[in-house]
């Protein structure tokens, strides 16, 4: 599996908008979309859990190439709270309820869209982190924390 | 990177690595950033779901080497 390129981000991006899909980048994915400069492997996107969101999503991952069983796609269509693709063009994790996030349509009402990409709010990505508290998460959260500290200062 | 010490030293260095990452296009940013590197036994399935976060967490501890820091603190 290569890294995720950004042509492949762009891709997710038009099949979730075509299929409907109501998600947010999450993680240090979406940290790195609003500026932060680290590294990570895969796309983290917390996704509204709907019967109804969670079958675009599925119909989605499938046109955009991810080998989905029947058993898979109704894991999704469940909305389970974590699940992690490795069977598409690039790794996924779905997450439909992360750590330190009460609701996706809280989160969803202070979302930042950077070039069409629906993220978390840094203080979102920032709790989640804290909430999950682990050993990777304490690592970055002094960096990310400064990093929301410089972000809110060019955002006024 | 020093993201563990969060001294004085590390945020004037971090700003200075802020402003340099807001001088780069969103798609020279993902090309830096996203990488990929073999980790071991999460990499190994092409699909797993977890009932609750909380499953997936127990997952983790269980099953991966401590060094790759999924272990909760």
């Amino acid at each position: 599996m290569a890294a995720f390129e950004y042509r492949q981000a762009e891709e997710l991006k038009s099949a979730l908008a075509l299929h409907g899909v109501r998600y947010l980048f999450i993680g240090k994915a979406g940290a790195i979309i609003l500026g932060f400069p680290d590294t990570t492997q895969d796309a983290d996107l917390f996704v509204e859990r709907s019967p109804e969101n969670n079958r675009r999503l599925a119909a989605a991952l499938a046109a955009l190439g991810f080998d989905l069983s029947p058993e898979q796609a109704d894991e999704i269509g469940r909305g389970k709270d974590f699940i992690q693709l490795r069977n598409g063009p690039f790794d996924v994790d779905l997450v439909f309820a992360p750590d330190g996030i009460e609701s996706f349509g809280q989160a969803w009402g202070r979302r930042v869209e950077v070039e069409g990409y629906p993220v978390c709010h840094l203080d979102d990505i920032i709790a989640s982190k804290e909430a999950a508290n682990r050993v990777r998460d304490r690592e970055v959260l002094p960096r990310l924390r400064s990093f929301r500290e410089y972000w809110m200062k060019k955002q006024r | 990177m020093n993201s563990m010490r969060g001294s004085s030293v590390d945020a004037a260095e971090w700003e200075r690595d802020f402003a340099a990452a807001a001088g780069r296009s969103l798609e020279v940013r993902f090309k830096y950033a996203f990488i990929h590197t073999y980790k071991p036994v999460l990499d190994d399935s092409p699909f797993r779901a977890f009932d609750t976060i909380e499953e997936y967490r127990n997952w983790c501890e269980a099953n991966l080497p401590d060094w790759l820091g999924y272990g909760r603190v």
